[in-house]
């Protein structure tokens, strides 16, 4: 796995379990985490089998990170036109939670019957349960697909030319400039916290930075990385722009959101933090992986090194000494 | 927000199963088979080239690191590709391979959990027979690859005790007969401390049971693939197998009616893509029953279950023992067996029985000694209640203050997972 994926494997596991064996009679509570502290918490009672109520709480805004009623930018709108008449938002939401969302899974788009032969879930239920398992996506990235959005069709938004907070990890942003028309720039503070983790990432930026500059990549976006705050942070506040592991821009054009590639860039954007840290992470595996490998052949080498008859004092029968036999002894008190 | 206000992350590694979810809940989210597929070619091919060709060589064991899969994914992958080899990272309840171990974790925290390591406690569990050097190796990996902030290595037979927290009232003296997949452990546990110089183990487990079945059907003549025998054999012990009370009556069942108790088991070949059936009988209660009767498996080991759990109990302390026959607690799949629980108990009993007995004619019925009252406690959450167990002890408060956190473990280095307080009661 290069990538992290977008839709929540835990989720969508319960809703295709839901409507694999909707006879099965028990009632769900279940909460579950994902990275930068978004929580979900799936319920479902059998006295009202259709309904699966799913809240989805986010993390908390930094101060620059503007939130409407506790929903980024535009999410009620991008839930709206994702979910369609499935899902329903509760309002005021669950306690502890930015959003309760009830779904109801009778109204999933069906194809004509044969479900339950084939026990299998048809192509279009299967595409919007991975939607709905994706609702981190929906909701975190909607101010982010708005603003791309305007980017693919050129049009300029009012009073969205200046500097946009986004909120990705607890109490840390990242910032989008959208200038003119014809190109969005996004700058990742980028923060961690252990101390070998810092200088991994900060390896790994520069070597992505590197890769960027081979042939095969010149339509991936142009990506930059300095120790200091670029200058389009002119705007931002001061407790922003501190970053231990420098910061990242990447410069997205129109040619980076036409038709498709607008779901994977936003995914990819929202999480580049977590992206960079799973990675981190893979190559300090790596490196131990590394290190065994080479402990084990330097004891090898110790092995062989042993003389033969420190060996046979450890032998697998309990005795601990070496047993002389008649002609070892004889030999030895010769000499 | 801290680490200690976010529901901590419970892993159970089993030999067949891993278990994992958050603690509070009352299920595992994922159960998926211990088991990755590596792709070597690329390593191997890396290793063989000229040294003069770093980069290639750097990319390819770059991609190497990251190509693999594992649970139910790797299965399917290699059964239709010859690229990856699959490999088990845990044997008999132990720890083989530590670089597969370490990417199941990986996977297992990002990909499948999709959490932060940094952001959560993990709740780890162990068989009781590991060694302090594995458990050091464990501590390691996880608080140097994956920073965790804080890590609890649990003795599985403990928890198991523990998962009966809420069927009743919370008891944690008891004989845990643990049957996973790789391995049979039978662990007496008085108020929470592991008696460790009466662990018994018996070579016979959740894999045997399927090595029989495959061995079984193969020696009939069934039209099984032999590259898909096993999985077969598998599958037919989790969903056909049960325990029978007596081996010859249940014979002349399945002869008198072979219509009802013979199964039929339908699959596709994996090469050819042409379906086969073959009929399941006898080895549906055949198969456990190496559990009673282990002779009509091997000729290794020829003790009894019921013997074995009666021989624990009675190596215990004189003053645990009423206690222990009380509170008989299975756990692990391959106690999921229909009726398992009534006829282990019903054996257990059996041996009592007869040692009171016998104890009572010697002694002419002078003294007249109490009943000794055996019970087999078993649980709708059996297949997973190390796991249940594990998710209980990690949402409590006291919890966080078990854990040995990052910074002890920078302070002191990997000797602090060495021991394992439950374990200190006894000695």
């Amino acid at each position: 796995m290069i990538l992290l994926q977008s839709p929540s494997r835990f989720l969508l596991q319960i809703l295709q379990d839901r409507l694999l064996s909707p006879d099965k009679g028990v009632d769900l509570d279940c909460h579950s985490v994902e990275f930068d502290d978004v929580r979900y918490h799936i319920q479902f009672s059998m006295r009202n089998p259709h309904v699966v109520v799913l809240s989805v709480s986010l993390p908390i805004p930094p101060p620059e990170a503007i939130f409407f009623d506790g929903l980024p930018f535009g999410a009620i709108e991008a839930i709206k036109a994702a979910y369609g008449a499935v899902a329903q938002i509760l309002d005021p939401p669950k306690d502890g939670y930015n959003l309760t969302m009830k779904l109801n899974l009778s109204k999933l788009p069906s194809d004509e019957g044969s479900t339950r032969f084939l026990c299998k879930i048809p192509e279009q239920r299967q595409a919007l349960l991975v939607k709905i398992a994706s609702v981190r996506e929906v909701v975190l990235g909607a101010p982010l697909r708005f603003v791309l959005k305007n980017l693919a069709t050129k049009t300029v938004a009012p009073e969205m030319d200046q500097l946009i907070a986004l909120v990705h990890r607890p109490k840390e942003s990242f910032f989008l400039l959208p200038q003119q028309a014809e190109k969005v720039t996004v700058i990742y503070p980028m923060r961690f916290q252990d101390s070998t983790d810092i200088v991994l990432a900060t390896s790994f930026l520069q070597e992505l930075i590197e890769s960027r500059r081979t042939a095969g990549l010149n339509n991936a976006p142009s990506c930059m990385w300095s120790p200091s705050p670029p200058l389009e942070l002119k705007g931002a506040p001061a407790q922003a722009l501190t970053a231990n592991a420098g910061f990242v821009t990447f410069v997205i054009f129109p040619r980076h959101v036409e038709g498709k590639k607008l779901d994977r860039t936003v995914w990819s954007l929202l999480t580049f933090h977590a992206y960079v840290s799973y990675h981190v992470k893979c190559s300090e595996g790596f490196m131990h992986t590394r290190m065994r490998r080479r402990v084990e052949s330097l004891i090898q080498a110790l092995d062989r090194a042993k003389p033969e008859s420190e060996k046979s004092k450890k032998s697998v029968s309990g005795k601990s000494f070496k047993r002389l036999s008649l002609n070892e002894a004889h030999s030895n008190s010769n000499s | 927000m801290d680490a200690a206000s976010r529901p901590a992350v419970v892993i159970d590694n089993g030999t067949g199963y891993t278990k994992m979810g958050y603690a509070g809940n009352v299920e595992p989210c994922f159960i998926i088979p211990t088991v990755v597929a590596l792709n070597e070619s690329f390593s191997n091919q890396s290793r063989s080239s000229a040294k003069g060709n770093w980069l290639a060589q750097h990319n390819a064991s770059v991609m190497a690191d990251l190509d693999f899969l594992i649970g139910e994914e790797a299965l399917m992958r290699s059964r239709f590709s010859t690229t990856y080899n699959l490999s088990y990272p845990i044997r008999n309840g132990q720890v083989e391979n530590w670089d597969a171990m370490e990417r199941f974790w990986q996977q297992c925290i990002f990909n499948y959990l999709r959490c932060d390591p940094e952001d959560h406690y993990f709740l780890l569990t162990e068989s009781p027979l590991t060694a302090p050097e594995n458990r050091e190796y464990t501590g390691e990996i996880m608080f140097e690859t994956f920073n965790v902030p804080g890590l609890y290595i649990a003795v599985q037979p403990v928890l198991a005790l523990a998962a009966g927290y809420t069927t009743s009232k919370c008891e944690m003296t008891g004989v845990v007969v643990d049957v996973g997949d790789g391995a049979t452990h039978v662990v007496p546990v008085a108020d929470g401390y592991v008696i460790g110089s009466s662990i018994k183990s018996i070579p016979i487990a959740g894999k045997d049971v399927t090595q029989f079945i495959q061995q079984l059907v193969k020696e009939r003549g069934e039209h099984v693939p032999p590259e898909d025998s096993l999985e077969v054999a598998r599958k037919v012990k989790e969903m056909y197998c049960y325990t029978c009370s007596d081996i010859v009556k249940e014979f002349n069942k399945h002869d008198r009616l072979p219509g009802k108790y013979t199964k039929q088991w339908t699959g596709v070949k994996p090469k050819t893509g042409a379906s086969y059936t073959c009929d399941i009988g006898y080895e549906r209660f055949l198969g456990p029953e190496i559990f009673f009767h282990p002779e009509i498996y091997g000729s290794d080991f020829i003790t009894p279950l019921p013997v074995v759990i009666d021989k624990c109990i009675q190596s215990s302390p004189i003053d645990t023992r009423r206690a222990l026959y009380k509170n008989i607690v299975l756990s692990g799949g391959s106690t999921m067996f229909k009726d398992f629980h009534r006829r282990l108990q019903r054996d257990l009993k059996k041996i009592v029985d007869a040692r009171i007995m016998s104890s009572a004619a010697r002694l002419d019925g002078d003294v007249k000694s109490q009943p000794i009252q055996v019970n087999v406690v078993s649980h709708p959450i059996q297949r997973f209640a190390v796991w249940f167990g594990g998710s209980i002890l990690a949402s409590t408060p006291e919890f966080y203050r078990a854990c040995h956190t990052k910074a002890e473990y920078d302070e002191y280095g990997a000797s602090i997972c060495r021991t394992n307080p439950v374990f200190k009661g006894m000695y």
